[in-house]
C-alpha cells in the first residue's frame, strides 16, 4: 500500500475493508521510520513493541465490526504528552529517563478509540523554540530540505507527517508550535480554542496559552482527530464545557458569503514577499469561490511579541521550577539541597530554556512585575478586544503562518531576539485563545512550502476547518522527495 | 543595556541556575537584548483589570469533595532516589 | 515594670475537614504511611493540573462568616514561588490580591474584659509535605501525604498586646472553627498552627518596632512561652544598643529560646502571579446565603440557648460549650433523657472532674451519651444512690457497658427494702445513745452523722430520701 501522504479516512477504509491489517499498517510505518528517520530525526522514541501490541488490540475491534474513526490508525505523539509507561522527555536532558505513571487525557481518549502509538516525536526542549534545534536528542530536519529546520516546537510531529512517517500526529501549540512547523513542512495543523482539549498530561510550558492539537495531511484529517480528543475533562479546570460538535460537519460546504478579514499589520514589510504573495493568492482563490474579503486592522500586534514572551516565560519559570532533581528527572550533585537543585538545573536544562526561565523571573520579580507582567496581561485584554471587534464584522481571519518559509539550520543560533520576533504571526491567536489552522498555500521557487493561517472565533473550529478545506480542495500539495 | 551583573545574579538565585564567568558574560548580553525587546511594551499605556478576563467559573462548577484512591507509592517514586517510601533530599537545615 | 510595650499579629493556619485534598482527589486524612496518600497531582508530576475542591471553598466562606468577614464575590488563586523540598511543585497555590474573605473581627474576653480583634483577611491555600531528617546519613526524607491538604490562613491585624490576649483569641478561634465544623483544631497534630509576628516599642510611642515572626508553636503553652521569651529577647537587644532584625525565628521549646531560621533566607521574593490553571470563581448571592444558612449553631448561641431554653446555669453552659466534644456529648445525652439540667450537673460535677484528673479522655470515651444519660436518670429516679452512681461511672470510664447491667452485676440498686432499712437504722440508733441525746436537744448537725453511718451500712440499698424519712421518724420518737 502506498502510504505517501495517506489520509486517515483512506486508511480507515483499507482497514475496515480488510485490505490491510492494523499490524501490517503499523509495520509499514515502522519500516518507513526505520529507513527514513535517520535522515530526519523526527522521532525521539519509536515504540515498536507497544505499536504492534496496540495494533493487535485494534484488529480485534475491527474484526468485530466495532471500529471507531481512529481504531488501528497509527499516530505519532509529541514528546511532551505523558503516556503511562512510555518515556516522555520533552526533548530535554532533564527528563531523559522520565517515565510517567499516568496517561494524558488526550491519550486516554485516543486509547478509547483504539489508536496505535508509533512513537514520541521530537520537539524544541520543553516546547521552547520554533526550529526543533533545541531538542537535546533529535534535532529534526525539514523533509523538503534537510539543511533547513522543520519549524517548531512540534517539528518532529510535522516532519513525520510530511515524510509519511505517520499519517498524523499530536502536537502542542503555545505560540504557534503546531501551525508554524505545519507550515514549514507543508502539512496542516490546527490549534483548537483554548479549553477545547484537556491539557492534563501535557507537560506545561505556558499554562494559559498551551493547547494540544493535531497535525495531519489535511483539514479533514485534523477534524477527525479533533473529534476524538476534544471535550471537557474533570482533571483540567480550564477545559471548557462548551458542547463538542462534529468537526467534519461543515467540511465541503461552499464558502460563498463567508467573510474573510485580512488584518493589514500581518502583511507588513516584516513578511517575506514570497509568503505575502502566496497567501494573498490563496485569498483570491477563496474569493473566487464566493468568499468576501475585507481589510481590517490590529494595532495591538506591535506589542504582541513582548506581551507573549512575558506571559509565556513568567508561567514557564514557575512551571519549570518543579524540576529540581529530587522527584524525577536529571539529578545533579550537591551536598546540600540548594547545591543539588542548581547543579541538576544547570546540567539538565539547555540554554534557551534557561534564558526563558530568567526572563520569566525577571518579569515576575518584585519591582518589575507591574512594568512587565501586569502590562502584558493588559495587552492580552487589548488583543482580545481587537479580535472581538474584527470578528464583529467577519467570520474568519486570514494571515501568513510565519514571516518566512523554513530557514537554514543555524540561521537563528545565538540570536534569541530574531527567534522571538519570528513568532509574530502566530502568538496573538494563543493570547486570545482562538482556534487557528495552518495549511499549505504554495511553494517557493526552491520548493519550500508556504503556510497560511485561518483564525476563527472562539469555539468555531468548524468554520476554520471549512475554510481551510475549501482551499485544500483546489490546491495540489507536493510531497517531499527524500 | 538595562541589565547588569547584579540583576542577572539575582535572577539566577530566583531561578536556581548559575553560570561560570564566560557564560555569565554571554547571558548578560543576550538578556540585555531580550529585555530591550520586552521594553517595547512600556509604550502601551492601558491598565490591567483582573475582573475583566472573562475566564471565571461558577462556584457550582468546582469539583465535588469525593476522595478517590491514591497511587501506589512505588509507582510515584519510580523516577526518584528513594528510601523507606520517601524521596531522598540532601539534609535540610531549618 | 518594663518600659516597652509589645504588639503582635497572628497568622493562623487551619486544615479543613474535607474528605479529599484541595486540588486532587487523594484522601485528606491525617497521617498514613509515607507517600501513600499521593497521586501525580499532589506529588507535582509534570503535566498534572489542580482542580479546586468545592467543599474547601464552602468551608473558607463559613470561616469568613463566623469571623464576621466580607466575602468577595470574585476570588482567584495565585502561585507563591519558592524552592523547598516539602513543596513538590516549587510553588504553593495560595491567594494574594483576591482572597475569599476580607476585614472581619472576633470578640474575645480577657480577664473579664471584652476586646475586639480585627481580621485582615482569610485565604485558601494548600499545605506542604513533611520532612524527616536523618542526621546519621545527612539526608532528609520527604513525605507528601500532607501536600494539598486544604488550609485556610487567617491573618489578624496587629491588635494583640499580651500573650493572654493571644491565647484567648486562639481559644475562641478554635471553638468557632470547631463549631462551624470546618477544622478539628488539634494543635498537637498540627491541624491548627499559629505564627506570631511580634515587635516591641517604647511605651507611649506611636510607631511599631521591627517585627520578628515566631514559628513552630505547637501548643497554647508554647505560644505563650515563646511570646514571653521573644519579648524579653527583643528588650535585651534594644537595651544593649542593637537593633532587632526582621527575620523568622523558630521556637525551641526544650531549650526555651527562639532561634533565627536559615532556610527561608532567599525566599523573600515569592513572585506571586495568578495561577493560570485555576479559573477565578464568582459567587451568587444565593450561593453565599445558602452557605451562611448551613453554618451550625455557634458557641455563643449555644450558651444562650442552654441558659434560656434548657435552664442551665451560665457557668455550667460555659464549661460545656467550651469544649465541642463535651458539648456534643451533652446534646447526645439530653436527647436520650430529657433532663438537661441534671445531665449538665453530672457532666460538670463528675465527668469533667474525672477528665481533669486524667481518668477519662473525651477523645476515647468507652460509653455513649445515651448510656451516660441513663446513669443520670437512674440517679434522678432514686434507682441508684449518689455513691453507687459514682461507682457505675467509674466502671463506664474503665470498661464501658450499660449502667443497668453494671448495677445488676455489682448489686448497686436501691432495694426499697423497709425491713432492711429499719433493721440497720434501728441498730445505729441503739449503738449511739449520745448523738441521739444531742439531736433530741436540738443539735441538727448530728443528723448528718446518722446519714453517713446509714449510707455506709446500707451500701446504696436504700434511697437517701427513704433513709432521711425513717431516721427523722425514729429520732423524734
Amino acid at each position: 500500500m502506498d502510504l505517501t501522504r495517506a489520509k486517515i479516512r483512506d486508511l480507515r477504509c483499507a482497514l475496515d475493508e480488510k485490505k490491510i491489517s492494523a499490524a501490517e499498517l503499523c509495520g509499514e510505518y515502522l519500516k518507513r521510520i526505520e529507513e527514513q528517520d535517520k535522515k530526519l530525526l523526527s522521532y525521539i522514541t519509536v515504540t515498536k513493541e507497544k505499536a504492534l501490541f496496540d495494533a493487535e488490540k485494534a484488529q480485534k475491534l475491527i474484526d468485530s465490526g466495532k471500529s471507531l474513526p481512529l481504531t488501528g490508525i497509527p499516530l505519532a505523539v509529541k514528546d511532551n504528552i505523558c503516556i503511562d509507561g512510555v518515556k516522555t522527555t520533552c526533548a530535554s536532558k532533564m527528563l531523559e529517563n522520565f517515565v510517567p505513571p499516568y496517561n494524558a487525557t488526550v491519550i486516554e481518549k485516543l486509547n478509547a478509540e483504539g489508536y496505535v502509538l508509533l512513537g514520541k516525536a521530537s520537539m524544541d526542549e520543553f516546547a521552547m523554540g520554533g526550529s526543533t534545534q533545541t531538542s537535546a536528542f533529535a534535532k529534526t530536519k525539514n523533509p523538503y530540505d534537510t539543511e533547513r529546520v522543520p519549524g517548531g516546537s512540534s517539528g518532529g510531529s510535522a516532519a513525520a507527517v510530511a515524510a509519511s512517517l505517520a499519517p498524523a500526529a499530536l502536537g502542542s501549540d503555545t505560540g504557534g508550535s503546531i501551525r508554524q512547523p505545519a507550515s514549514f513542512c507543508g502539512v496542516t495543523g490546527i490549534k483548537p480554542t483554548y479549553g477545547r482539549t484537556s491539557r492534563y498530561g501535557l507537560v506545561a510550558f505556558a499554562s494559559s496559552l498551551d493547547q494540544i492539537g493535531p497535525i495531519a495531511n489535511d483539514a479533514h484529517d485534523c477534524a477527525i482527530i479533533l473529534n476524538a480528543i476534544c471535550g471537557h475533562d474533570r482533571h483540567d479546570a480550564t477545559s471548557s464545557k462548551t458542547a463538542v460538535p462534529d468537526f467534519t460537519e461543515k467540511l465541503g460546504l461552499p464558502v460563498k458569503g463567508m467573510k474573510i478579514a485580512l488584518p493589514k499589520e500581518f502583511y507588513s514589510d516584516a513578511i517575506d514577499g514570497d509568503v505575502k504573495q502566496s497567501v494573498l493568492q490563496a485569498a483570491k482563490e477563496l474569493e473566487k469561490q464566493g468568499a468576501i474579503l475585507t481589510e481590517c486592522s490590529m494595532p495591538g500586534l506591535k506589542y504582541a511579541i513582548p506581551a507573549y514572551y512575558l506571559i509565556a516565560c513568567a508561567e514557564a519559570a514557575s512551571n519549570l521550577s518543579r524540576f529540581d532533581g529530587i522527584k524525577y528527572g536529571f539529578r545533579g550533585e550537591g551536598r546540600t539541597y540548594g547545591e543539588l537543585i542548581v547543579d541538576s538545573r544547570n546540567k539538565g536544562f539547555g540554554e534557551e530554556v534557561k534564558r526563558r526561565i530568567l526572563l520569566g523571573n525577571y518579569a515576575l520579580s518584585s519591582g518589575y512585575y507591574d512594568a512587565y507582567y501586569k502590562k502584558a496581561l493588559a495587552l492580552k485584554q487589548e488583543i482580545i478586544k481587537e479580535y472581538n471587534e474584527i470578528f464583529d464584522a467577519c467570520d474568519v481571519i486570514l494571515t501568513p503562518t510565519a514571516p518566512t518559509p523554513a530557514y537554514k539550520i543555524g540561521a537563528q543560533d545565538n540570536d534569541p531576539v530574531k527567534m522571538y520576533t519570528a513568532d509574530i504571526c502566530t502568538v496573538t491567536v494563543n493570547i486570545a485563545g482562538l482556534p487557528g489552522i495552518s495549511t499549505t498555500c504554495g511553494y517557493t521557487e526552491n520548493g519550500l512550502p508556504i503556510g497560511m493561517s485561518v483564525i476563527g472565533k472562539r469555539f468555531d473550529e468548524q468554520t476554520v476547518l471549512q475554510c481551510a478545506d475549501a482551499f485544500e480542495q483546489v490546491f495540489s500539495p507536493a510531497a517531499p522527495k527524500l | 543595556m538595562a541589565v547588569d551583573m547584579k540583576t542577572i545574579e539575582h535572577l539566577c538565585g530566583l531561578s536556581k541556575l548559575s553560570y561560570d564567568e564566560k557564560g555569565m558574560e554571554k547571558v548578560m548580553g543576550e538578556m540585555g537584548d531580550i529585555i530591550d525587546l520586552m521594553d517595547e511594551i512600556k509604550d502601551f499605556d492601558l491598565e490591567y483589570d483582573d475582573t475583566k478576563d472573562g475566564n471565571e467559573i461558577r462556584f457550582s462548577d468546582t469539583r465535588q469533595d469525593v476522595a478517590e484512591g491514591s497511587f501506589a507509592p512505588e509507582k510515584l517514586l519510580a523516577n526518584a532516589e528513594n528510601t523507606d517510601g520517601c524521596y531522598v533530599v540532601p539534609k535540610v537545615v531549618e | 515594670m518594663s518600659a516597652f510595650y509589645p504588639t503582635m499579629g497572628l497568622e493562623i493556619h487551619a486544615e479543613l475537614l474535607t474528605k479529599s485534598k484541595v486540588f486532587c482527589t487523594c484522601s485528606a486524612e491525617f497521617g498514613g504511611t509515607p507517600n501513600s496518600r499521593c497521586c501525580p497531582v499532589c506529588s507535582g508530576m509534570p503535566g498534572t493540573l489542580p482542580v479546586l475542591n468545592q467543599k474547601a471553598v464552602e468551608y473558607i466562606i463559613k470561616a469568613g462568616y463566623v469571623m464576621n468577614c466580607d466575602i468577595s464575590r470574585f476570588t482567584k488563586w495565585d502561585r507563591k514561588n519558592y524552592f523547598y523540598p516539602d513543596l513538590p511543585k516549587a510553588y504553593q497555590i495560595s491567594q494574594m490580591p483576591r482572597p475569599v474573605c476580607l476585614s472581619g473581627n472576633v470578640k474575645i474576653n480577657v480577664n473579664g474584659e471584652e476586646k475586639v480583634i480585627r481580621i485582615n483577611r482569610i485565604h485558601l491555600e494548600e499545605d506542604a509535605g513533611k520532612l524527616v531528617h536523618d542526621d546519621v546519613n545527612r539526608i532528609s526524607l520527604a513525605d507528601y501525604n500532607r501536600c494539598g491538604i486544604p488550609l485556610i490562613e487567617i491573618v489578624t491585624e496587629p491588635d494583640f498586646h499580651s500573650s493572654d490576649e493571644v491565647i484567648a483569641f486562639m481559644e475562641k478561634v478554635k471553638l468557632l472553627l470547631q463549631y462551624a465544623g470546618i477544622c478539628d483544631c488539634k494543635m498537637e497534630q498540627g491541624s491548627i498552627r499559629c505564627d506570631v509576628n511580634i515587635s516591641i516599642a517604647p511605651k507611649g510611642s506611636s510607631e511599631l518596632g521591627t517585627r520578628t515572626e515566631l514559628k513552630n508553636l505547637n501548643s497554647l503553652k508554647a505560644i505563650s512561652k515563646a511570646i514571653e521569651i521573644e519579648i524579653e529577647r527583643q528588650q535585651e537587644v534594644i537595651e544593649s544598643g542593637e537593633k532587632v532584625i526582621q527575620e523568622t525565628r523558630r521556637f525551641n521549646e526544650a531549650a526555651g529560646e527562639t532561634l533565627a531560621m536559615r532556610s527561608k533566607e532567599d525566599a523573600h521574593d515569592y513572585r506571586y502571579f495568578p495561577d493560570p490553571d485555576i479559573p477565578p470563581i464568582i459567587f451568587t448571592e444565593e450561593e453565599l446565603e445558602e452557605i451562611r444558612n448551613s453554618i451550625p449553631e455557634l458557641p455563643e448561641q449555644r450558651v444562650e440557648r442552654y441558659v434560656n431554653s434548657l435552664g442551665l446555669k451560665k457557668a455550667d453552659a460555659d464549661i460545656i460549650v467550651g469544649d465541642k466534644r463535651v458539648c456534643d456529648f451533652f446534646d447526645e445525652a439530653s436527647a436520650a433523657y430529657d433532663n438537661p439540667k441534671a445531665i449538665a450537673n453530672y457532666i460538670v460535677g463528675e465527668l469533667t472532674r474525672r477528665i481533669n484528673l486524667g481518668e477519662a479522655d473525651m477523645d476515647a470515651l468507652k460509653f455513649t451519651g445515651a448510656e451516660f444519660a441513663r446513669l443520670v436518670e437512674l440517679l434522678q429516679t432514686d434507682k441508684v444512690s449518689q455513691s453507687n452512681a459514682k461507682i457505675i461511672l467509674g466502671e463506664l470510664i474503665e470498661n464501658g457497658g450499660s449502667p443497668d447491667k453494671i448495677a445488676d452485676a455489682q448489686d448497686l440498686w436501691i432495694k426499697e427494702d423497709s425491713d432492711l432499712l429499719a433493721k440497720v437504722v434501728d441498730e445505729i440508733i441503739a449503738n449511739n445513745p449520745k448523738p441521739v441525746e444531742q439531736y433530741k436537744n436540738g443539735d441538727q448537725k448530728v443528723f448528718g452523722f446518722f446519714m453517713g453511718q446509714a449510707n455506709k451500712a446500707l451500701k446504696g440499698a436504700a434511697s437517701t430520701k427513704a433513709i432521711q424519712d425513717y431516721l427523722r421518724k425514729k429520732l423524734s420518737e
